[in-house]
């Protein structure tokens, strides 16, 4: 029953959304498929490849996490950076620069990250004792 | 390949079928707003309602981005099933793959469109708000027509604990998404956010959207506002506006694109003006700018914002005048609205019947 409503509102707003859309159909079509053959053809792939060296290499949690991190903050940077046709100049607004304050977020990110496991390895080796380190 | 992963996958679309939903009803409330239709009715406060509707509403989409990319990494090996043989199974197959396909073309047209809008760029040759209005139909259907088919696959899932890392993952980027962008409408998080794009003061503490410069306003030097309603009329130089009782309020500036900013807006409020020469003031009020062309050189103030004491025709922002970018001589400013709809270089109020 829930799932029989589901269909009904569903297909009722693909309805209304092919009606709206069928005047913009000619521009809208390319960015429309885009996305899925981008992300079939081209982004899983690469992360497939990613995930596969991650695995072999036993990366932990934290460092996968904070590739997601990364390669999603660059992705949602995108716009912001590549500009091919923008608004009418506003000469008004000070926008930050936004490679550089995302690249000093991301420093923060994977130097805290790297503090964290330094910290975590020499609790689990101990501390080194005096005069048997090779310099 | 790594084995279906029907838990993660679902419990994944939970969060992205939340993240849709405060998505498409904070857009179709914004989208009434600025288009109502007659039965529609949007009150003059609380004032930061708008704000909040519109910053939940990019918000959502943000954290979208890395949810939506999660489930298509949990369910991506299910691309390269073998269709079904027998008719009947090969017919639901097709079509359940037609869904799937409709649904992530138009969840990824959302938010690649919304997010190269909020950046004001445009490399596409359709028209941003009808096409990004449409296809929201189209990924809300494809949702519920997704739903209808997975809701028994997603009800009999059991937790897979070496999923709960990834879900995890998934979790704490979705959040550093959010907080990478907040700053756009969170005033404590302006510093803080990368990637808010909205992050520069602008003149006089505010950003613009529509420099004076764009929208090619020259102010004449014999300026005046034009006021007309049902059976009369009246003129007022920018002198007599200034003699008039000023009031001071602070409103946020508001944008569809999701970024606000609070500032202390100095002006007189609509309804004393309205009173002052006579015309009526529990009327919708048609503003209208020096501004030629455009899609908003005219807005109307319904009834509830006309009579809103806090709706303002403000002079001075931040104590100081307005700027050309903040629409000098004047502009309105009411509460609960969206920037766009607050008209800038006034010079013609007109009270509806």
């Amino acid at each position: 029953m829930i799932r029989l409503a589901f269909l009904v509102a569903g297909v009722g707003a693909l309805g209304y959304g092919c009606w709206l859309l069928v005047p913009q159909l000619t521009t809208t079509v390319p960015w429309l498929i885009a996305g899925p053959i981008v992300h079939d053809l081209v982004v899983a792939p690469l992360l497939a490849g990613v995930g596969l060296i991650l695995t072999r290499a036993r990366v932990g949690a934290a460092v996968r996490t904070a590739l997601m991190v990364t390669a999603t903050l660059a992705l949602i940077a995108v716009p912001l950076v590549w500009r091919p046709s923008a608004a009418p100049d506003n000469p008004g607004l000070q926008n930050r620069d936004y490679p550089r304050d995302l690249a000093l977020w991301l420093t923060a990110l994977w130097a805290a990250l790297a503090v964290s496991w330094l910290l975590r390895r020499r609790r689990r080796v101990g501390p080194p004792t005096a005069g048997t380190r090779n310099e | 390949m790594r084995a279906p992963a029907p838990h993660a996958a679902s419990r994944l679309g939970l969060w992205l079928a939340v993240a849709f939903g405060v998505c498409f009803v904070t857009g179709l409330l914004s989208h009434a707003i600025q288009h109502p239709p007659a039965w529609f009715w949007w009150p003059s406060r609380p004032v930061q309602l708008y704000r909040v509707n519109q910053g939940l509403h990019v918000l959502s989409g943000v954290a979208a981005v890395p949810l939506l990319l999660a489930k298509l990494w949990t369910v991506y090996p299910r691309l390269f099933l073998r269709p079904p043989r027998a008719f009947g199974p090969l017919v639901r197959h097709a079509a359940e793959r037609v869904a799937t396909l409709v649904l992530v073309c138009s969840a990824f047209f959302e938010l690649v469109t919304g997010l190269f809008n909020v950046a004001q760029s445009y490399p596409w040759r359709f028209f941003f708000p009808a096409a990004h209005y449409a296809v929201a139909w189209l990924a809300v259907g494809a949702i519920g027509v997704h739903v209808a088919i997975k809701l028994p696959v997603a009800r009999s899932a059991r937790p897979d604990p070496e999923r709960r890392a990834f879900l995890r993952s998934a979790g704490v980027t979705a959040a550093a998404a959010l907080v990478a962008t907040a700053g756009v409408t969170v005033p404590w998080l302006r510093s803080v956010s990368p990637l808010a794009w909205r992050a520069g003061p602008g003149p006089q503490g505010v950003p613009v959207n529509r420099t004076a410069a764009a929208a090619h306003i020259t102010v004449p030097d014999d300026w005046h506002l034009d006021v007309r309603w049902a059976g009369g009329s009246a003129t007022m130089s920018l002198a007599t506006l200034h003699a008039l009782r000023q009031r001071t309020a602070r409103l946020p500036i508001a944008c569809v694109e999701g970024w606000s900013a609070d500032a202390d807006w100095t002006g007189v409020p609509l309804r004393d003006l309205l009173g002052a020469v006579g015309a009526p003031t529990d009327r919708p009020v048609r503003v209208s700018s020096l501004e030629k062309a455009g899609l908003y050189a005219s807005s109307v103030l319904p009834r509830p914002h006309a009579r809103d004491p806090l709706t303002l025709l403000a002079l001075r922002l931040n104590g100081e005048t307005l700027s050309p970018d903040h629409g000098f001589p004047c502009r309105i400013i009411a509460p609960n609205r969206p920037g766009v709809l607050q008209t800038k270089w006034v010079t013609l109020i007109e009270v509806l019947p």
